[in-house]
């Protein structure tokens, strides 16, 4: 198990943002949040740690006697694993056995107990996730005393983060000139967060969500013409101007292109947001366009390769002359 | 008359898929050959443990019910 120091939990929000001059032109600028800044490497420390700390200060838990179970199979996962450790939870984490080595590799590595399931537990509920979440929930259900669920999904914690953090960083990082939102749907945390508190500043701020196409290949977010819809996200969705839907094509080959021309190795869902972009710029006369980039490529090396963005020395080579990657924890 | 060696797992309390969670970690930890008795009250535990021992290959020895306890006997096969 890797040491984790306390001060990590002071390092949560307050990620950098950067323009993306290659992509900007006289008229319309263009800035990302790379919030592969945050501790445990991805956008989702803020949801957990707002879930957990919301959860004590409703007593709903206590230090050394509860434990943290959540059904995941990425970056929620890593945090709350981190997280909760750090404010003195053990962690347990539900995940599908198909799900990759190395984010199970992580969560041990993190301290947490970590439960695979198969699709043939129980054929009433589905496959994939929904075993998973099938599976946190009975064992929380059947011990309400010792199992705490934060349940993202449902869990307005998530919405505050972004409501009172990364929405309030957004509007003074740019001195309130932000014109544009532009963000991935997963939960719906970051979108209805962001949306709401910058709607409130200036109701003229376009919002738009983006989704992957179906069966696609981007962790952490949803497509949502195959995937229901969060009741987190359904409770505010009105907030949403624009849709775009991405390819996983043309999803890689932004992620190939902000590397080539922005020296920025990003995970899928931050080529997915950024296709996005490229598409609203196309549209508009002028704007300051900000966008989330959830998390870095470092964890994606095996999908990379496997769907031919990079080969093995390509990303190795990326790795080493990437520029504004953080010094995260979690080298695999 | 049973002459293996018999590890038992109480489920009892727990609810659909648990119980065949508990049974398949249990049964990973079992050797071939051994017998893993199962106690579960959740109804849905009878069809669920009868599917998956089926679908994995082992052999479900015995079921027996007294009230709303149910005991099965299960055989590691490979």
């Amino acid at each position: 198990m890797i040491t984790l120091s306390p001060e990590l939990l002071n390092k949560i929000g307050n990620t950098p943002i950067v323009e993306l001059s290659s992509f900007s032109s006289s008229k319309v600028k263009v800035y990302a949040k790379l919030e592969w800044f945050n501790p445990f490497g991805s956008v989702k420390d803020r949801a957990a740690y707002w879930m957990l700390k919301d959860a004590e200060r409703k007593g709903l838990i206590n230090r050394g006697k509860h434990i943290i179970i959540e059904p995941t199979s990425g970056n929620t996962g890593i945090a709350l694993s981190g997280i909760a450790r750090l404010l003195g939870y053990k962690v347990e984490i539900v995940i599908p056995e198909k799900a990759s080595e190395e984010t199970k590799s992580i969560l041990r590595a993190l301290g947490a107990d970590v439960h695979e399931t198969s699709d043939d537990l129980c054929p009433r509920v589905g496959v994939g996730t929904d075993q998973s979440i099938s599976l946190a929930k009975a064992i929380a259900k059947a011990r309400p005393d010792k199992y705490f669920m934060p349940n993202q999904y449902e869990n307005d914690a998530n919405f505050l983060a972004h409501y009172e953090g990364t929405g309030p960083e957004i509007y003074k990082q740019t001195d309130g000139k932000v014109t544009h939102f532009v963000s991935g749907v997963g939960t719906g945390g970051t979108i209805t967060g962001v949306g709401m508190y910058l709607k409130e500043k200036d109701s003229k701020i376009k919002i738009i969500a983006v989704q992957p196409q179906k069966q696609h290949l981007i962790q952490g977010l949803r497509n949502f013409e195959e995937s229901n819809v969060p009741s987190l996200f359904e409770r505010r969705m009105y907030i949403v101007d624009e849709w775009y839907t991405i390819t996983n094509e043309e999803s890689f080959t932004m992620v190939k292109e902000l590397y080539s021309r922005e020296r920025l190795l990003v995970g899928p869902s931050s080529g997915c947001v950024m296709a996005a972009v490229c598409k609203l710029v196309d549209k508009i006369d002028e704007g300051i366009v900000v966008t989330i980039f959830a998390d870095d490529g470092r964890k994606f090396k095996s999908l990379y390769t496997q769907q031919g963005v990079f080969t093995s020395n390509e990303f190795d080579h990326a790795l080493r002359n990437a520029t504004m990657l953080s010094d995260s924890l979690l080298i695999i | 008359m049973l002459e293996e060696e018999v590890k038992t797992i109480d489920v009892r309390g727990l609810f659909c898929p648990e119980p065949v969670f508990r049974t398949k970690v249990a049964m990973e930890r079992l050797s071939i050959g051994s017998i893993l008795k199962v106690i579960a009250d959740d109804p849905d535990a009878e069809e669920d443990i009868k599917r998956w021992v089926q679908k994995t290959g082992h052999e479900l020895v015995s079921i027996s019910k007294d009230g709303s306890n149910l005991t099965f006997l299960i055989r590691k096969k490979k």
